[in-house]
């Protein structure tokens, strides 16, 4: 799931100051479940908002509107705009540029997208992946050093390791991890099988992707 | 190509059907316990006082002396004590107000009722309501029946009959008293003004047991006696008197009798300890206040001394009823005692005084009235209460009362739904889970303030003060909520799964397809998992965001220059004072059901400030909700921090607690 977290309010408010309508617009799947987007949340910048534009002006009309998905044409095209001026989105990054790119108003994002991840308890994330496009979890017992490695190195711990955590100081090393999984899992001699040259072209040679029958392959 | 096998939860595959709250199942009005429960634990009083009047139209009266099945059903029984269900009933009649009449259609036909006792002025009720012109009659001065002239006034004042009765004919009832159906008017021709006739006259007659010396003056039978008392006429008892029955009108007349003067009153019943009919607590009270109660005697005779009454000759009862059931009581006659007395009172029961009535009557003197259509034996005139079916509780004499009513309108309207059964196709609910019990913190009964027992003696007023809105509040916040818990719209479930995992009961659970559902069974109706669902997907009855602004806005109708909005949690018994000209407050279950858009709202509508007074208690019925109310003040500190406004926001740290279990 895409984990995301709210933007400060003075930037959000900054960012849409220049508006007289601004919808906000809600996202019910990755952004309802990471607690940043949902309809709750909606509600509360919503008030947060026009608190805000009563007390310190200026006097800007908010509205609230979910969707399903804020990525899917199907969803989007059920969003009735009114007569606002602009959209105040509270989906992940491709949430914001779609709408952007559906919706004749400009679009904002009131999230930061942070990566992918998963739940480790109520409103707790581990960032697991960064969609690099060449997934080698097979070969680091499932940690992703591109994600959890401080410098995304690819062959091992670097010089700043210390009694198991990263010289930044707020992580464990990943390769340390790596390492201690792989002799766990019995495939200790695997270590340093990663023997591919990482292609990072993958995800930024074409940002259009068509996997329909025809090819598994960028257009 | 076989399908791959799907990750198996365990949980229901089909939808739950009705629930109910035993305490609701077991009343037979179905209330909607838990739901006005819900309301006083909030101070809302007269909300409270309106879901009661749905089903009870004498919520002050069932509030002081129902013999309270509903408590014997309440899931806290196995807990510690059961909720004090009739007196928050009470609470919420003595502190909310009787809403006004709704207007109705009017309708032509009218109805005559003979006897305005508690299922006379039920039906009367039900059937004003529903624009029927409506005449009770009654042979008494005053409407009651039992309630006024039966039951003592220590236990239930005239005041309150009142207050519900006069709620009662606010919906443009007439009233025609002293005036006896079947002696000065005939029932024909009641039936010749009326479209139809409802005969609920309960049972008036009382008599002495056919023993030797019961015709002597000085021997009494328990109605006319506590009538002549709630009148406030003086009875001469003499010093001792002697009480026959083992009922609880044996335990009023007993302690009437104290209260008038009798220094020594000795209560003789039939039955065993174990089988006196009286209830546990009437008999309790009865010792407190100095009448002893003799089990296994059967009165032989009325003894007298020149004439005069001076004692009860008895023997011992070995058994009273037989093997299968049946009262056939069987006695020691060499073990044998006089109870010395100037007075005998026979309390051994009540019988139905009809037979001038003209319609066909049991070999009892009861009307027999069909038990499905409430039709006596001649056309239009229809019988329910105590007169069909035999001494009963209150509660079942209203419900009679709810019937009849029902089947009128059925027949009159050709309309059958008024007649659907509220428990049909419906589940209770079990008991508590052990898993759930072991996480739930005892929590005695808020007790009542009562008069002491020698004080009681000496009058005649009412003996239980009544909770205060504090105390009503506190004990209302011992109900479990049972069935008023989470509810899921699975349209709008984004299965995050924090409703899981902020549940401290594991009543959230999965099913194959990633569809969440609530185990009713183990909710308690907290409101954590509603107050963090981030899809709005979760619901509760009784509460609702909507309804919290609407209560915001209401609070801040009046204009204020400086007014502060404080939201306190039930256990808060008094607002510390707090900056600002005036302070509004909100009494809330839990602060988690203050949302953030709520509060930031209040700052909006008119709120200079708004204030968070949390739970104080230690032993808080959510503890699992302290961390969660943390999170959610620091969050609505922050947001307001970003805005400038620090000082919007205030959370005291401390505030008194007052100690009410310790009474």
């Amino acid at each position: 799931m895409i984990v995301m977290r709210l933007k400060p309010i003075a930037e959000i408010r900054e960012m849409v100051s220049r508006h007289r309508h601004v919808m906000l617009v809600g996202c019910n799947t990755c952004a309802a479940v990471s607690l940043a987007g949902g309809e709750t949340e909606v509600e509360t910048l919503l008030e947060t908002l026009r608190l805000a534009s009563s007390q310190f002006g200026p006097l800007t009309k908010f509205s609230g509107a979910m969707l399903q998905r804020q990525c899917e044409p199907e969803f989007v095209e059920k969003l009735d705009l009114e007569s606002c001026d602009a959209v105040l989105s509270l989906g992940c990054g491709a949430g914001v540029a779609f709408l952007a790119a559906n919706e004749g108003v400009p679009v904002y994002p009131a999230l930061d997208t942070l990566f992918i991840g998963a739940a480790k308890g109520m409103a707790s994330w581990q960032a697991e992946c960064s969609a690099c496009g060449k997934c080698v979890l097979g070969y680091t017992a499932g940690i992703c050093p591109t994600t959890r490695c401080a410098k995304g190195i690819m062959n091992g711990p670097c010089g700043g390791v210390k009694d198991g955590r990263c010289e930044l100081g707020d992580r464990d090393c990943a390769w340390v991890q790596i390492y201690d999984r792989l002799e766990a899992q019995g495939r200790g001699d695997q270590f340093g099988d990663l023997n591919v040259h990482k292609d990072n072209s993958i995800n930024s040679s074409c940002c259009e992707w068509d996997m329909g029958p025809k090819a598994g392959e960028s257009r | 190509m076989c399908a791959l096998p799907a990750t198996q939860f365990p949980g229901p595959e089909s939808e739950p059907t009705r629930l109910f709250a035993p305490c609701r199942a077991n009343c037979p009005l179905h209330i909607d316990v838990p739901g006005y429960l819900a309301m006083v634990a909030e101070g809302r009083h007269t909300e409270a006082l309106q879901i009661i009047l749905d089903r009870n139209p004498l919520p002050s009266v069932c509030g002081r002396i129902c013999l309270r099945p509903c408590e014997d059903g309440c899931r806290r029984c196995k807990l510690d004590d059961p909720v004090a269900i009739a007196w928050l009933k009470r609470a919420a009649a003595d502190f909310g107000s009787f809403p006004p009449a709704r207007p109705n259609r009017p309708r032509p036909e009218r109805v005559a009722i003979v006897g305005g006792g508690p299922a006379g002025l039920t039906a009367a009720f039900d059937l004003a309501e529903r624009g029927f012109p409506v005449t009770i009659y009654e042979a008494k001065e005053r409407l009651g029946g039992m309630l006024r002239y039966g039951i003592p006034n220590y236990r239930l004042p005239d005041n309150a009959l009142d207050r519900d009765i006069d709620y009662i004919l606010s919906h443009g009832i007439k009233v025609v008293t002293g005036v006896r159906i079947g002696a000065d008017v005939s029932l024909e021709e009641l039936r010749g003004e009326n479209a139809v006739v409802i005969v609920t006259a309960g049972l008036q007659g009382s008599r002495p047991l056919p023993i030797p010396g019961a015709d002597m003056p000085r021997v009494l039978s328990a109605l006319p006696f506590l009538e002549a008392a709630s009148r406030g006429q003086k009875v001469d008892l003499g010093k001792r008197v002697v009480v026959v029955g083992g009922g609880n009108v044996a335990m009023d007349v007993a302690r009437t009798a104290r209260r008038m003067g009798a220094e020594k009153v000795d209560v003789v019943c039939l039955e065993s300890a174990q089988e006196m009919p009286a209830s546990n607590e009437e008999v309790r009270e009865a010792h407190q206040e100095g009448v002893r109660v003799h089990c296994s005697w059967g009165p032989v005779e009325v003894a007298a001394e020149q004439e005069n009454v001076c004692g009860l000759d008895v023997k011992r009862c070995l058994s009273v009823f037989d093997s299968e059931k049946r009262f056939s009581p069987t006695f020691d006659e060499d073990e044998v005692e006089r109870f010395s007395a100037d007075t005998v009172i026979f309390a051994t029961g009540q019988f139905a005084d009809v037979r001038d009535l003209g319609v066909e009557l049991t070999p009892r003197g009861g009307v027999i009235a069909d038990a499905e259509s409430c039709l006596t034996s001649v056309p239009g005139i229809y019988a329910a209460g105590d007169v069909v079916t035999g001494p009963s509780r209150v509660v079942d004499a209203i419900a009679a009362g709810h019937r009849v009513a029902m089947c009128i309108v059925r027949d009159l309207t050709d309309d059958p739904r008024p007649l659907a059964n509220l428990m049909e196709e419906s589940r209770v609910l079990g008991e508590v889970p052990p898993s759930m019990k072991s996480k739930l913190e005892t929590r005695r009964r808020v007790q009542m303030e009562k008069l002491e027992f020698y004080e009681a003696v000496e009058t005649f007023d009412e003996i239980e003060a009544g909770y205060t809105e504090y105390e009503a509040a506190r004990e209302a916040q011992r109900c479990l909520g049972c069935t008023t818990g989470a509810r899921l719209s699975r349209e709008k479930c984004a299965s995050c799964l924090t409703c899981m995992r902020v549940c401290p009961h594991n009543a959230p659970g999965v099913k194959i397809g990633g569809f969440l559902y609530f185990d009713a069974e183990t909710c308690h109706a907290c409101g954590a998992c509603v107050s963090q669902c981030p899809a709005q997907a979760i619901s509760l009855e009784g509460h609702s965001d909507v309804e919290m602004v609407q209560r915001v806005e209401r609070a801040l109708y009046e204009p204020g220059f400086d007014t502060t909005l404080a939201f306190a949690c039930g256990c808060t018994p008094n607002l510390p004072a707090l900056p600002g000209s005036d302070t509004r407050q909100i009494t809330v279950t839990c602060l988690l059901r203050v949302a953030e858009s709520t509060a930031l709202k209040a700052l909006q509508s008119g709120a200079s400030r708004i204030a968070f007074m949390g739970c104080v208690e230690a032993n808080c019925r959510y503890p699992h909700a302290r961390a969660l109310v943390a999170t959610r003040v620091e969050s609505i500190k922050t947001t307001l921090h970003q805005l400038g406004m620090d000082k919007a926001f205030i959370v005291p740290r401390e505030s008194q607690e007052e100690d009410v279990h310790l009474r």
